[in-house]
């Protein structure tokens, strides 16, 4: 009966686009009341996997076979792999901010009575739910107002609420802070303790060594390994070297500092907050950069570092309400961010798709896009120079793509955040914020970023690292200051700080 | 290289323009004869009686471009055009532009491309055709006005309608003797409507029937209680029912809340019924309300009381006139003698008036006599 | 096929609705037995539609922000009534008329792109406030009564390019000049970006397909030529035409070729990214709309020419058909994608659409209706190609 204490194989997978073999006989083996997970770097086949599984790929697009809880099944579409009990937790959150929780949790499953909704009955059973993933809130709040670890947590009631039995999870602590995902990884423990099965995307490493039964690694739509987790049994680099097929020594490149002055201060910064008068983002914030150094800004999420950096750039968050910026010793007036940028700092956001990027360009209009002027001759702009950029930054940062001209949306994220950061080179700036640069990215990419990262501050530019990984700024920073709700709450020189220091600066106002 | 490509260029494209150079000799040199014959014909339009009128053969094609179809005096004119042209033996073409002066100037074109020789113009904005009708004079097109003046053109050979100032005469005529028949001793509170201003016989209306009330406005047997008399105040932007309704609603609502309204003049019968309606709303008795182009609903309620009177038009006139004018035309007689004759803005344009009708309960079988269908609703 | 896709340059769907325009011309000519492609039937069907299509270059770059603008007809009525008013009521020549009626339509803009931009009204709400204010305005100051416009103004609506030269070519010898510009023009450009590609060496058209493509081009345009200069002596490519044809060019020159352009496709695909690119997103919104109302005095103008008169009605709906042009060119709901030329395409087919249904004598009320299955008809075969990123049918057929 070994064949029976599986809940889902996914036999011989295989599914393609138009010009690519996304699946190429992908297997997927998962234990009945297990948490399996599934790595992998990006483009590796995950998602389509997931997609395949969950019937928005519907039966007969792909080939190969699924078979759940003993059966062939061969799905249409979502509502049909949802009632036999699969839902996915995706990625991006996928409930309406105007509506209660109550609401969301019942949305297209309404329990109505001759017609109308039954709203006590839907409250009653929210509470319920709730209180199964361990959330203590009313179930009238609207989703707006929850933060998004408990929308996280929400979205897993919902689909609770439909008698799930096999729960999948895409990168579910991507946009979590640590105690969010803590609590998320021990709720995942809970509910495999009540039967039931997990399939977890990741790519946090230590997260899936800490809670998984079972690892699958796919690489370019093969599956590479996959095997049981006795406690303790694999380590993460194991991991990463099946993900990338090689093994990975170090994961941040030697580096040698060459520090010259500082040409970068901030002074006295102080910002509120746009939405709510009164409340200060940025409280007396002064911190300093050199030519040729790499400055980590480590903080957990809201402790302002985002909109401290976008706010000297060109006032481009919130209010601005005092503090200085000089440039090689030079006070400057960065009103817009026209005027940063003609100061030559450049800032490369977070959010790569919603603000990095125009998802409609190709990759020749990206590059050029934040210094028209630099190809403009006599008015119009020089295709040529536009050209002959983009080729440029092409071969010098190795984008994998068949042209310049196709869309920035054919790209793997890796190749995407190049694009961007090629955008911000072609400023040729001597001041480069870069806001998470990492994330989403695989472990390969990641790499040559980090090279990137380091040629740029041996050209002397001053570079900024904000950074929610803390051993990505022990690796990368030369110097890093941490903050707290607004406020600079230390600062250390790398090589004598470690992961322990930083969380409790981050964690403690300085005056306490 | 580069210049070598350029010159096999050139010779590309000189030798592709010699091609259609060749055939260039196709080049219609009759017409530039037409069209300057056609020019002098327009500047000695008022001077000469001389002016050439070539005929045409039979089976010729005329063209009839109505401004829309939503009356039925329109409608009616639509399916009569189309039968009784083709019946003489023309071969029509009857288009409706829906209210839209762009749609009614394509609508001629595409007539003189299919070879109209006669274009029959109801116009939608009677100023607004100039260019076109031009052309279609250029193009040796005769341009007949329906029921509409042609403004600023000099593209206009004739218009045929009702004496739109006659009409505004008889609809306040009709107006003073129902306020006396059913209202007893004045003095009467009245209101009064305007057409569309669009349309260049709306103010002809209105004049006529102020000359018939200003006199009793001035010796007070007439009341405007709301005090507009002038046409702009009184205008019923595109002849839109629902406009003039709401305009009646708060004239009402503004001015009557402790009188009674006798009479309204209402330019046509749509208006009159919308005016009726609000009135009803109010809680009003019915008011003398006078009206235009005998409705088939306004029939009926001119004869079951609820609207005094109407003012027939008949379409059969005004189709039969035209079409007698397209035959004289045909047979190169030109167009027909006539003794009236409108300033259009450019050039004096002949007339052809008809003379409208009044219809009330008293007289309605009589005026439809030869009306089967209206007839009908006389029960 | 392969030889037919390298001549076209690669990406056969952006043909699809020229060869749908060309289908629907030829179609028409068959069935209304030869009276489409006459002379002067084309330089009608420019005269007629330039307005739209004038005011459908502006509005592709309003939908491309992301906006929309519905008050554009009432701002040509408005202009063009102010126009027609000025030159009859105050005796100023007509070119001062113009001007007043141009500096109507900036400041129209200027008052809408101030409430989009410092304000952050939305762009349909400004402009529906727009729509009635100078419907509304044209219908007071004209006391709803048609105003017959300076005689100079024909030209711009219906006016023909001069007859001078010699009579041997048998055509309009101005038609004739604009036609072998546009044939040198063309080919300059072609020769200069084969160069161009023959030193980069990525992706070199072959010099075969680029000569093809200049005959092709020659024969097309000298074709149009022929059309336009061969008609009644006295006619040629007509002035509102010309007018359309000027600005198309330079709207085209605008919005691929300078930082504003850029600025407008970044403003409308991402307008967070572009502002962290540097870009002044209230600037771009402002001079959006301001150049849109300065385009629809422009329509105003030519319409009134065509019509001689300014007439309290003018303009009605004229928003909806511009904006039926841009989506029949492809541009897309969200904002950010979209061209000029493809809207010049989109709007022609339109006009094509309804010219060729009325030769037919097909009534008002059924044109509308087709029309109105077109629209949908075309944005739904976009929509659908994009969902599955297929090809469209022609570019399916060609590519076996």
């Amino acid at each position: 009966m070994e064949r029976n204490s599986y809940i889902l194989q996914m036999q011989g997978i295989t599914k393609e686009f138009p010009g690519v073999r996304a699946l190429d006989d992908v297997n997927l083996n998962v234990h009945t009341g297990s948490i399996h997970a599934i790595c992998g770097e990006n483009g590796a086949g995950k998602s389509t996997l997931m997609k395949v599984l969950s019937g928005v790929y519907p039966y007969g697009t792909y080939d190969g076979k699924i078979i759940y809880m003993g059966q062939e099944m061969k799905f249409k579409n979502i509502k049909e792999s949802e009632n036999a009990g699969i839902a996915i937790i995706h990625q991006e959150l996928t409930m309406i901010p105007e509506l209660s929780i109550t609401e969301n949790i019942f949305m297209g499953n309404e329990i109505t009575h001759k017609g109308l909704i039954n709203w006590a009955e839907e409250r009653t059973r929210t509470s319920e739910i709730l209180k199964k993933v361990g959330l203590t809130i009313n179930p009238d709040t609207l989703i707006k107002h929850l933060g998004v670890g408990q929308q996280q947590l929400v979205e897993i009631a919902k689909a609770l609420s439909k008698n799930v039995k096999l729960l999948i999870l895409d990168e579910p602590t991507s946009a979590l802070n640590e105690a969010d995902s803590a609590n998320l990884l021990e709720l995942m423990k809970g509910l495999r303790d009540k039967g039931i099965t997990c399939i977890m995307i990741s790519h946090k490493l230590n997260e899936i060594a800490e809670v998984s039964d079972a690892v699958t690694v796919i690489r370019d739509g093969h599956t590479v390994e996959s095997y049981d987790v006795e406690a303790g049994k694999v380590d993460e680099d194991q991991i990463i070297k099946s993900m990338v097929g090689r093994s990975i020594e170090n994961r941040y490149p030697e580096h040698t500092p060459k520090i010259g002055d500082v040409i970068f201060e901030v002074d006295n910064w102080c910002i509120e907050d746009p939405e709510v008068a009164g409340r200060m983002v940025c409280k007396n914030s002064s911190f300093n950069v050199r030519a040729g150094e790499i400055v980590g800004f480590a903080g957990l999420m809201g402790a302002g570092r985002t909109e401290l950096m976008r706010s000297i750039f060109g006032r481009n968050y919130g209010i601005y309400k005092s503090g200085d910026v000089k440039i090689k010793g030079r006070k400057v007036k960065l009103t817009s961010v026209e005027q940063a940028i003609k100061n030559g700092i450049a800032y490369v956001p977070e959010d790569r798709k919603n603000l990095g990027l125009n998802l409609l360009d190709s990759i020749r209009k990206t590059v050029v896009s934040a210094d028209l002027d630099k190809i403009t001759r006599s008015g119009l702009l020089s295709l040529d120079m536009e050209q002959s950029a983009a080729e440029e930054y092409r071969q010098s940062l190795k984008i994998k793509t068949s042209s310049i001209d196709v869309g920035v949306t054919t790209l793997s994220g890796g190749n995407q955040q190049k694009v961007v950061l090629s955008k911000w080179m072609f400023t040729e700036p001597d001041i480069l914020i870069l806001d998470e640069p990492t994330r989403g990215i695989d472990v390969g990419a990641k790499y040559e970023i980090y090279k990137l990262i380091h040629q740029l501050a041996d050209q002397g530019k001053a570079v900024i690292l904000v950074s929610s990984e803390l051993p990505e700024l022990l690796g990368m920073a030369d110097r890093i200051y941490t903050l707290f709700e607004g406020a600079i709450t230390g600062e250390m020189m790398s090589y004598e700080a470690n992961q322990e220091d930083l969380m409790k600066k981050m964690t403690i106002t300085s005056n306490s | 290289m580069k210049r070598r490509t350029l010159l096999s260029m050139a010779m590309v494209a000189t030798m592709a323009l010699a091609t259609f150079t060749g055939c260039g000799g196709s080049r219609e040199g009759a017409a530039s004869d037409t069209a300057t014959e056609t020019t002098e014909t327009a500047e000695t339009t008022e001077a000469t009686a001389e002016e050439s009128f070539p005929g045409f053969d039979d089976g010729a094609t005329i063209g009839v471009s109505l401004p829309w179809l939503g009356t039925q005096n329109w409608k009616e004119a639509e399916e009569m055009f189309t039968a009784q042209l083709e019946e003489a033996g023309y071969k029509p073409i009857v288009q409706a532009a829906d209210q839209k002066v762009t749609q009614q100037q394509q609508q001629i074109e595409s007539m003189i491309e299919n070879g109209a020789k006669v274009i029959v113009v109801g116009p939608v904005d009677g100023s607004q055709l100039g260019a076109v009708l031009e052309q279609a004079k250029e193009a040796g097109v005769y341009v007949i006005g329906y029921d509409r003046l042609l403004e600023n053109t000099s593209g206009v050979d004739g218009v045929v309608q009702f004496g739109s100032v006659k009409t505004g005469e008889l609809q306040a005529q009709a107006l003073l003797q129902g306020l006396e028949e059913k209202k007893g001793e004045p003095p009467y509170n009245i209101e009064l409507f305007g057409g569309g201003p669009a349309d260049p016989n709306a103010p002809n209306f209105f004049t006529g029937a102020m000359s018939v009330l200003q006199p009793k406005i001035d010796d007070g047997t007439l009341v405007v209680v709301s005090g507009q008399t002038d046409f702009t105040q009184c205008a019923t932007v595109d002849w839109d029912n629902a406009k003039a309704q709401s305009r009646m609603d708060s004239l009402l609502a503004g001015n009557y809340s402790d009188k009674e309204i006798d009479g309204v003049l209402s330019p046509n019968d749509g208006i009159a019924r919308a005016i009726i309606t609000s009135c009803e709303n109010a809680g009003q008795d019915i008011p003398v309300v006078s009206g235009l182009d005998a409705e088939n609903e306004s029939v009926e309620w001119v004869w079951s009381g609820r609207q005094y009177s109407t003012v027939a038009k008949p379409t059969q006139d005004l189709v039969a006139k035209t079409i007698e004018i397209i035959d004289s035309l045909k047979a190169g007689n030109g167009m027909p003698a006539t003794d009236v004759e409108v300033d259009n803005g450019v050039k004096n344009v002949r007339v052809y008036e008809l003379p409208p009708v009044v219809v009330t309960k008293d007289n309605a079988k009589e005026v439809f006599a030869n009306d089967p269908s209206r007839l009908e609703l006389l029960k | 096929m392969k030889y037919i896709k390298q001549v076209l340059g690669g990406d056969l769907r952006q043909y699809t609705m020229v060869v749908a325009l060309g289908l629907l011309i030829l179609i028409f000519n068959v069935i209304s037995d030869g009276r489409m492609l006459t002379s002067s039937n084309f330089q009608n069907l420019l005269s007629g539609n330039a307005y739209v299509l004038v005011l459908a270059l502006g509005m592709l770059m309003v939908i491309v922000i992301g906006q929309i603008d519905l008050s554009v007809g009432s701002v040509a009525g408005f202009a063009g009534m102010v126009m027609a008013l000025v030159a009859k009521n105050y005796n100023v020549p007509w070119w001062v008329a113009v001007l007043i009626a141009l500096a109507i339509g900036i400041l129209a803009g200027a008052w809408h792109g101030f409430f989009l931009s410092q304000l952050g009204i939305p762009g349909f709400i400004t402009t529906l406030g727009g729509m009635m204010i100078f419907r509304g305005g044209v219908i007071w100051i004209s006391r709803s009564i048609s105003v017959p416009a300076p005689e100079e103004l024909k030209w711009f609506g219906a006016g023909y390019l001069p007859e001078w030269g010699p009579s041997f070519t048998g055509m309009n010898n101005s038609t004739l000049l604009l036609g072998i510009i546009g044939i040198v023009c063309y080919a300059v450009a072609q020769i200069r970006k084969y160069n161009s590609s023959k030193n980069s060496a990525v992706g070199a058209t072959p010099l075969w397909a680029v000569v093809t493509r200049i005959v092709l081009m020659t024969v097309l345009i000298g074709y149009f030529t022929y059309l336009f200069g061969s008609g009644r002596v006295g006619t040629s490519f007509p002035v509102p035409g010309l007018i359309l044809l000027l600005l198309t060019i330079i709207y085209h020159i605008i919005t691929q070729r300078t930082k504003f352009g850029r600025h407008v496709y970044a403003v409308g695909g991402n307008k967070a990214a572009a502002a962290l690119s540097g870009v002044n997103v209230k600037r771009t919104y402002f001079l959006t709309m301001m150049n849109m109302s300065f385009l629809a005095a422009v329509a105003g103008i030519l319409f009134v020419g065509r019509s001689t008169a300014a007439g309290p009605a003018d303009g009605t709906s004229w928003e909806m058909d511009a904006i039926a042009s841009v989506f029949i060119g492809g541009a897309a709901v969200s904002g950010g994608v979209g061209t000029i030329l493809a809207t010049i395409v989109g709007g022609m087919v339109m006009a094509v659409l309804n010219n060729g249904l009325m030769l037919m004598g097909v009534g008002a009320d059924k044109t509308q209706v087709i029309k109105g299955f077109v629209l949908l008809a075309a944005v739904a075969f976009d929509v659908y190609n994009k969902k599955t990123g297929k090809s469209s049918i022609i570019g399916r057929i060609l590519s076996k």
